[in-house]
């Protein structure tokens, strides 16, 4: 029965920013970035550790934090996060999109009492999810409160130096 | 056997049958909902070939009263059978949605709970891969008797084998519980469901309008509820990171954990590991970089990532050999223990004590979260389970105390009268019943209260508190904690505390079972 495994031939690298970058498999030096090819070897060794060599020039990479088929990478001291995608992947994403329905709003509240030390978003500011909006001073320590979402900041309510209870609205994203 | 005779030829058309069954038709109607066939997502987690298919043909069973159709398929529904992940030996079933909506009637259950006893007579993890409407209303409470079976097994296999549940699609009603009984759940983002009730009916009832997602989806079960450890974006990740979970865990719980072999290229001594806790104690830092520089590279697995954020939970290793890890998150909410993340870490332990896996913790924990709110919803008795847990484990327990460890969360989070077996402390520790704050304003109330200038002079009292009570030199004076250690050795003195500790036995007076707080 069906039981090779999907023949998956390329994969793609997805950024945070949706640039989209293809790998043929088995994985080879030449990577292609829009219509130009590129010789890129990953390689490591004690002295550098990881390093990327292009044109005889090592340049240091880091894999910070890795989950699944999401990456937060270091290179040329700069972070970047991308997802591995499949061929299957891509295409789901596509249904799925078209299936999702309307846009929703996402109301961030408080999430213990405590006091709001400053806002980091104004109206009309363009969030990623995991940026922080706000810190909430509670347990004696600083929190940063992350946005769960990719949006856009439509109204703000916490306020610098004021007191906020439990599930208190602080900001609401547009998605 | 002759291969031209009648027999043979009963064999081939067989054969015919079944694979006209899962037609090309049937992938695409599933590929459609952005999900994949119960045989891609088989082959996906086998070893190539490697998964043999058992009950291939019986038949759903003769309806007692003719009521709805029930189509005549082969396997009712649901694959099941056994193959090599990673090269060891697994158990499977998958349901097939494309079949009667992979509804279970009393002849899939049945194959179900025959591949459950075969893995646990031999001693194999068994994953459940499910997307199903639930059970076949046509047969009625044959179909429930069989969920009952169903259930009634992963209790008894629970903490003997690891017990996953994949959710693929939808899991409604009873059919909920068969995964929340198992030991972790994976779900997939947007197309896989688990609810009690449906959106329909809570509609109908209580006159609520919500969508699938928003009632039960992946991100509400991984979030908010609990009921869902991992969560991916495709199927294929999420088959994919349970193959990669699978290679931390033992097969059963008389086996130890399976060992990767270590290259050696980790450094014992790290020196970043100084700098990664900020001076000042009201500044939060991640402690999952402390956790990924001082275990093996890149072999942090989270578990439950959403939920109970808090504290952090997960597999790891440590020169190849599996840990788990439990370590409270100062970024998030400062790093308290509220209910969510008391309930997480009590079932992590707990998990980890059945399969032999040892224990490190990480502490930096300014309390169990204060107010109303916590109180009435039972932070008592939730906090209670990660006592019981911890002192109930008897796998090798090492703490580290990073920074904070005050009050009664100093006892929970493996205080060595708890019954840890190692204590170490960084420098920076502060241990103490309180905070330096909380502490003046009782023991000075009298003084503050006539004091000129009280802000000036809680200032130094604060001082004088951290200098002389909230520091790790008077636990370590009085034996409490066994060393205070530099940060950057951390990584040599939990491999040598674990080394220790490798043949720990503790010799447990028969019972029944305690009597945990739930």
């Amino acid at each position: 029965m069906a039981q090779d495994n999907l023949n998956i031939r390329k994969l793609y690298a997805l950024s945070s920013e949706n640039k989209r970058f293809c790998f043929s498999l088995p994985l080879k030096h030449n990577i292609r970035i829009g219509k130009r090819e590129y010789e890129v070897q990953l390689k490591s060794d004690e002295k550098y550790g990881t390093y990327i060599l292009w044109k005889n020039r090592k340049y240091p990479v880091e894999i910070i934090r890795s989950r699944q088929n999401k990456y937060e990478i270091l290179f040329n001291d700069i972070s970047y996060t991308f997802t591995v995608e499949t061929p299957f992947s891509i295409q789901r994403m596509k249904v799925l999109s078209t299936t999702k329905g309307k846009a929703e709003k996402e109301l961030i509240v408080a999430p213990m009492p405590g006091k709001i030390i400053d806002v980091l978003v104004r109206e009309g500011s363009v969030v990623t999810r995991g940026e922080p909006v706000a810190i909430l001073e509670a347990m004696k320590m600083q929190n940063e409160i992350l946005s769960p979402v990719n949006g856009t900041v439509v109204k703000v309510s916490a306020k610098a130096n004021t007191n906020v209870m439990k599930n208190d609205l602080l900001v609401e994203i547009k998605l | 056997m002759d291969l031209s005779g009648k027999y043979y030829k009963a064999f081939t058309e067989r054969q015919e049958a079944i694979k006209k069954q899962y037609s090309p038709a049937q992938a695409e109607k599933q590929h459609s909902k952005g999900k994949l066939t119960a045989w891609e997502r088989l082959s996906l987690l086998f070893d190539n070939g490697s998964f043999e298919e058992i009950d291939a043909f019986v038949t759903p069973a003769d309806q007692p009263v003719e009521f709805g159709k029930v189509e005549r398929s082969f396997g009712d529904g649901v694959i099941v059978g056994h193959g090599k992940v990673n090269g060891r030996l697994i158990f499977a079933y998958a349901q097939d949605f494309t079949i009667m909506g992979g509804s279970l009637g009393i002849v899939h259950a049945k194959k179900i709970s025959k591949i459950q006893e075969m893995a646990l007579k031999m001693g194999s993890p068994i994953i459940a891969l499910i997307d199903s409407g639930g059970a076949r209303i046509q047969e009625g409470v044959a179909s429930l008797s069989g969920y009952a079976g169903i259930f009634h097994n992963i209790i008894h296999s629970s903490g003997i084998i690891p017990q996953i549940s994949v959710i693929l699609g939808p899991a409604a009603g009873g059919a909920v519980y068969a995964p929340a009984l198992t030991d972790f759940v994976f779900m997939v983002n947007h197309t896989s469901y688990m609810f009690v009730t449906g959106p329909n009916v809570v509609k109908e009832v209580l006159n609520e309008d919500v969508t699938s997602d928003g009632l039960g989806g992946a991100e509400v079960h991984a979030r908010k509820s609990g009921v869902a450890q991992m969560i991916y974006d495709d199927e294929e990740n999420t088959i994919l990171a349970l193959k990669k979970f699978l290679s931390y865990l033992p097969s059963n719980n008389v086996e130890n954990p399976p060992v990767v072999i270590d290259d050696g290229s980790v450094s014992d001594v790290n020196e970043k590991l100084r700098d990664l806790v900020p001076d000042d104690p009201n500044k939060a830092y991640d402690v999952k970089d402390i956790i990924n520089q001082i275990v093996d590279r890149n072999s942090f697995f989270e578990t439950a990532e959403l939920f109970g954020a808090s504290l952090v939970t997960g597999f790891a290793r440590l020169r190849g050999k599996t840990i788990g890890v439990v370590a409270n998150q100062p970024k998030v909410l400062a790093g308290v223990l509220d209910i969510d993340s008391s309930t997480k870490g009590a079932r992590f332990i707990r998990f980890c004590d059945a399969f032999n896996i040892p224990i490190l913790t990480l502490e930096d924990v300014p309390g169990f979260l204060p107010g109303v709110d916590q109180e009435h919803a039972g932070i008592i008795r939730h906090g209670a389970k990660m006592l019981f847990a911890y002192a109930e484990a008897t796998v090798p327990k090492i703490t580290v105390i990073l920074r904070k460890a005050y009050g009664g969360a100093f006892i929970v989070m493996n205080s060595k009268n708890l019954g840890g077996d190692f204590s170490f402390a960084w420098p920076s520790a502060e241990i103490a019943v309180m905070g330096p704050d909380g502490a003046v304003a009782i023991l000075y109330r009298k003084e503050l209260a006539a004091s000129e200038n009280p802000a000036e002079l809680k200032k130094e009292l604060v001082k004088k508190y951290r200098d002389k009570i909230a520091n790790p030199f008077i636990a370590d004076q009085l034996g409490y904690i066994d060393e205070v250690i530099d940060p950057a050795t951390t990584r040599k003195k939990v491999i040598s505390a674990f080394d220790a500790l490798a043949n720990k036995w503790v010799k447990v007076p028969a019972r029944k079972h305690g009597n945990m707080p739930l």
